[in-house]
């Protein structure tokens, strides 16, 4: 590859990508950073208020709640998510009448503007109005409150959001798999490998960097859900069932606390950075011995 | 390896970005050079709803009006829900593209006015004769010493709508006390029907009866005090309001659902013939006169409290979100001119009067003409606000105070209501809000 | 390994079963029972994750005052909020502009993502740590929240001089996708063994022959999945077009579904019949795009 490789070819081919990336994300983020240690309201002059802003962060009982609330989705979408959209994916790439029909309803959630997406699901997990709560109400089951109450909301846009990314996450997994080299699989099928120990062994080794990929979209994704709990509970009751990205866009734009805001808004990036740099360091190690 | 010769995606796909390039540059030169070319004045009104025409049918009949009066300006109206819009207000006052009239939180307004952003309407208000046409405490709202940096929207007219049947086929009157109050919540959540109709999902701030019942536990008194820290909000008079509003929920006189349920939601809870009462204002009175409840329907001023402080025969009518004007108006001699036709126009007797007729009640003096008949609900509304006896505090408590602090105050009464704060948990909270200024 | 690598098809008929079928079973048998078993499944999925969809196109034709108070009754079926929905939204220009937009904001970021990726995997940089570390500062892009931008993007557009034009959207639009686009290229790139490409480099190919006749071939499967992916957030976006798009004849469909909230106002049936106008034809297009180009993409991949 050296002869390709001259610096001014580099630069050619990585300049555009880097100027636009770095003029209208890290830019801004910059610029952001800044107001984040400023009392600031959207308008008039910010006042440099230091750490200040972060300072309150770390006593804010919204912001602590909102936290673990974002922890308790993380872990339940990836659980259930990761294994759900690759079991997906290796049924969808089988010989099915129908598959690729399948295979566009299975990503019609994806299509979906989150905020539509929200509104759908009120009309499904709403306690009095909801689809669901009619359902078992039917089979004279208690209505549960599955959005509003005090626990069950978090779990409640963990569903919606593993709803709405299946169809995603399986296009990426089926995109991976049709880039897996088909001799191997044929050979190890002649070895007598059984489907299990093949998939075990073979496929998902071979798909490592798929996963990766899966993975560090999920985590950042849900580090960025907002519109679902703006939209199930407007992050009621009396904040309990915000997200970080939900309780940021209150406090800057309904509080029109912008400083305060910004340091949230910080605080998150740098949590869904370091989560999936820490996600990318613990699934190297791991393969790194073979 | 035979590569297949006649295929270059990227070669395409290069052309392709190079061609967009240009495309882009063109269209940026093109809607550059799209002023107006027709000797019209224009100016843009940027209001609080997506689509001004249906969802806030009075000022679009206002403008089409305006526009029919002076054929030589044109009223460019825009709009987007509150959020959005007050998110669009903020980037646009920082970066000095503000819209030339628009509507806006009255706390907004004034940090805006504070940054110099808008124009003082004092002097226009003078000229064109309209500053007598306002109720004093209009015009009190919206000054800052000699400043007046808005002029009011439409009225902030606000209590309790009622369903006369749903209250007579449960042996029940209308309400004049708390403790009547209290009573039909426990008459009628025995029979599962909820008393009081609100929704807390993205309405966060639709608690407007409760803030009346602030203004009757002394609010008005203590508001200069709690302001400047000698009065604290996590006082004993407003601890007797929250445990009312406590025992309101014990009595079940609240939705199951206020937590996930809207405001609009709750508005349909209430023409659906489903809540006895609902907690809104006087906007509420067209879709309660188009629903099937309207020859029902009456509105109440709230509840006396025995144990409260001051005047209880109070009810909220006093002016809503202010339109404020851009200060860049000022530098544009002909868009001022029309500025001030505009203004003349929406609070002359004309105006005012489509107002009414869109279920609004006027804002400025003006003695309105209101059908009985086609116009029962916002009659009934009207004929509440001017009672014998009855009189209104000067302004609606949450917009005396910044905005961090009013939503610190919405949350204490809902976390009250959707049980998740004790009332001292819930004055704790707007204190906390208090201290952090 | 070079000649079989692409010989992927559409729907591969590699024995990958999902779990182990009773072994002692006759082999065709077990192979019948195993297809039956795997299209009820996949069928079965495909219908719980399609039925809140349908919910939602049920509501759409529930008269407004219906949905809130009474979903589930189906007497008043109409057509009244579809009516409301064509009438009240320019839909074509919606559209139009959508498409203008997306058209050119995925093909310049997905140009851009490939050009950067190649060069971040494949190219020999003099020192290799700039160039993970490159690659790290593309994909840090994936952990901003939106919200972050909005503000200072605005103000850039301004500066520019861009505000009021498609391209103050079009740019935030490309540099957005552009760790996303980078994690994909760049990671099916590295899982993607290189013999192909050196082969190529023997047969003195140079920098632009290799990219546009070998890797990108190759790639074509992700490419696909990157146009979808990106299409599909420039038709979602709100943030950005809502801040960004000043002009009433510029707007975007992801602007159309707001249209119907008001600030005391929600006509819901509007809502749901927008939502369901601006969802079916993607539906429609992403059916048609997957089915023809990732199948000729992957079946008309190099065969040697």
């Amino acid at each position: 590859m050296i002869w390709v490789s001259s610096r001014w070819k580099i630069l050619l081919m990585v300049a555009p990508a880097l100027i636009v990336f770095t003029g209208f994300v890290i830019y801004p983020v910059v610029y952001s950073l800044g107001f984040s240690f400023t009392k600031f309201q959207g308008f008039g002059a910010p006042e440099w208020i230091g750490f200040d802003n972060y300072a309150a962060l770390a006593v804010d009982p919204f912001f602590w709640q909102a936290l673990q609330n974002t922890i308790v989705i993380l872990v339940v979408s990836l659980a259930i998510l990761i294994p759900a959209s690759f079991g997906l994916a290796l049924l969808l790439r089988r010989r099915i009448a129908g598959g690729g029909t399948l295979r566009a309803l299975v990503f019609g959630p994806a299509i979906i503007a989150p905020i539509l997406v929200g509104l759908i699901w009120v009309f499904i997990l709403d306690p009095k109005i909801g689809l669901l709560n009619r359902v078992l109400g039917f089979f004279g089951a208690a209505p549960v409150q599955w959005i509003g109450g005090d626990t069950l909301t978090p779990y409640a846009v963990s569903l919606v959001f593993i709803w709405s990314s299946i169809g995603f996450a399986m296009t990426i997994f089926y995109a991976g798999l049709q880039l897996l080299p088909s001799d191997v699989m044929e050979a190890s099928a002649i070895d007598g490998a059984t489907g299990w120990q093949q998939l075990r062994h073979i496929t998902v080794p071979m798909m490592r960097e798929t996963f990766a990929i899966v993975t560090i979209l999920m985590i950042t994704n849900v580090f960025k859900i907002f519109e679902l709990v703006f939209m199930l509970t407007g992050g009621g009751p009396v904040h309990r069932s915000e997200t970080l990205v939900s309780y940021m866009y209150f406090v800057t734009f309904t509080n029109q606390q912008y400083g305060y805001g910004m340091a949230l808004a910080v605080i998150i990036t740098v949590l869904g950075a370091v989560v999936s740099a820490g996600y990318l360091v613990v699934s190297r190690g791991r393969k790194q011995p073979a | 390896m035979p590569l297949s010769p006649h295929r270059h995606p990227l070669r395409r796909i290069a052309v392709g970005t190079i061609a967009t390039a240009a495309a882009i540059l063109a269209l940026a030169g093109c809607s550059a050079a799209g002023a107006s070319g027709d000797g019209k004045t224009e100016i843009t009104l940027s209001m609080q709803n997506p689509d001004v025409e249906s969802a806030d049918p009075a000022t679009w009949a206002i403008v089409e009006a305006f526009e029919e009066a002076n054929p030589d300006i044109t009223v460019t109206v825009s709009g987007e829900a509150v959020s959005e819009h007050l998110q669009k207000l903020s980037i646009a006052a920082q970066s000095d593209t503000l819209p030339d009239i628009f509507w806006v939180y009255k706390s907004t307004a004034e940090d805006m006015q504070e940054a110099g952003k808008l124009l003082d309407l004092a002097p226009v208000l003078d000229e064109l004769g309209l500053t007598d046409a306002f109720p004093e405490s209009t015009v009190a709202n919206f000054s800052n010493g000699d400043v007046i940096y808005g002029v009011p929207y439409q009225g902030l007219l606000t209590g309790l709508w009622y369903n006369s049947k749903i209250l007579s086929d449960n042996g029940l009157e209308v309400p004049v006390t708390f403790d009547d109050l209290l009573h039909v919540a426990e008459t009628l959540s025995v029979k599962g029907i909820t008393t009081i109709s609100n929704g807390a999902n993205q309405s966060s701030f639709s608690v407007w009866s409760f803030l009346v019942d602030l203004d009757r536990f002394g609010y008005e008194e203590k508001i200069d005090g709690i302001l400047d820290g000698s009065v604290k909000y996590d006082n004993p008079d407003f601890l007797r309001l929250y445990e009312h509003i406590a025992e309101l929920r014990d009595a079940g006189a609240f939705a199951s659902n206020v937590s996930t349920q809207t405001y609009q939601q709750a508005v349909d809870q209430f023409t659906s013939g489903n809540a006895a009462m609902l907690d809104a204002g006087v906007w509420a009175s067209s879709a309660i006169q188009d629903s099937a409840i309207a020859p029902d329907a009456g509105f109440w001023t709230g509840p006396q409290f025995d144990d409260g402080v001051g005047e209880q025969n109070i009810v909220m009518n006093v002016a809503s979100a202010p339109f404020a004007v851009s200060a860049k108006v000022a530098g544009d001699e002909q868009k001022l001119e029309a500025v001030k036709k505009f203004l003349d126009f929406y609070y002359g007797d004309e105006a005012q009067q489509i107002l009414v007729d869109n279920g609004q009640p006027p804002v400025t003096t003006y003695e309105p003409v209101v059908d009985a008949q086609a116009q029962s609900a916002l009659k009934a509304a009207l004929d509440a606000s001017t009672a014998d006896g009855v009189t209104s505090p000067q302004s609606q408590p949450d917009l005396l105070v910044s905005t961090p602090v009013a939503n610190a105050m919405y949350d204490s009464i809902y976390g009250v209501i959707q049980n998740q704060l004790t009332p001292k948990q819930a004055l704790e909270l707007v204190q906390k809000a208090l201290d952090a200024e | 390994m070079s000649a079989q690598l692409m010989d992927t098809g559409l729907e591969p008929i590699s024995e990958i079963a999902l779990a182990g079928a009773p072994a002692q079973l006759p082999r065709r048998r077990r192979g019948r029972t195993a297809a039956i078993v795997v299209g009820v499944a996949a069928y079965l999925v495909t219908f719980l994750i399609v039925l809140p969809i349908l919910w939602i196109v049920l509501l759409s034709f529930q008269p407004s005052g219906n949905i809130l108070s009474n979903p589930f009754s189906f007497d008043h079926l109409t057509f009244d909020n579809y009516v409301r929905a064509i009438t009240s939204l320019p839909l074509l220009q919606m559209y139009g502009n959508t498409i203008l937009i997306a058209v050119v904001s995925v093909t310049v970021g997905t140009a851009i993502s490939f050009m950067a990726a190649f060069a971040l995997t494949r190219m020999i940089f003099r020192r290799r740590r700039t160039q993970s570390a490159l690659r790290f500062y593309l994909l840090a892009g994936l952990a901003v929240p939106v919200y972050i931008l909005l503000f200072p993007v605005y103000r850039l557009d301004l500066a520019l001089g861009i505000f009021g034009t498609y391209a103050a959207l079009i740019l935030p639009y490309v540099a957005v996708s552009i760790p996303f686009n980078t994690l994909l290229l760049t990671g099916f790139l590295r899982e993607f063994p290189g013999e192909i490409e050196e082969a190529a480099i023997i047969d003195g190919a140079g920098l632009w022959r290799l990219c546009t006749s070998v890797v990108l071939p190759l790639m074509r499967p992700v490419i696909a999945t990157i146009l979808i992916f990106n299409v599909v957030y420039v038709f979602n976006e709100f943030p950005f077009a809502s801040i960004l798009i000043n002009d009433p004849s510029m707007v975007t469909v992801s602007l159309a579904v707001s249209r119907f909230q008001g600030q005391y106002t929600v006509d819901y049936g509007g809502m749901m019949a927008s939502a369901t106008l601006v969802l079916l034809p993607q539906l429609v297009i992403y059916a048609i795009f997957q089915r023809h180009v990732i199948a000729g993409m992957t079946v008309g991949a190099v065969k040697g």
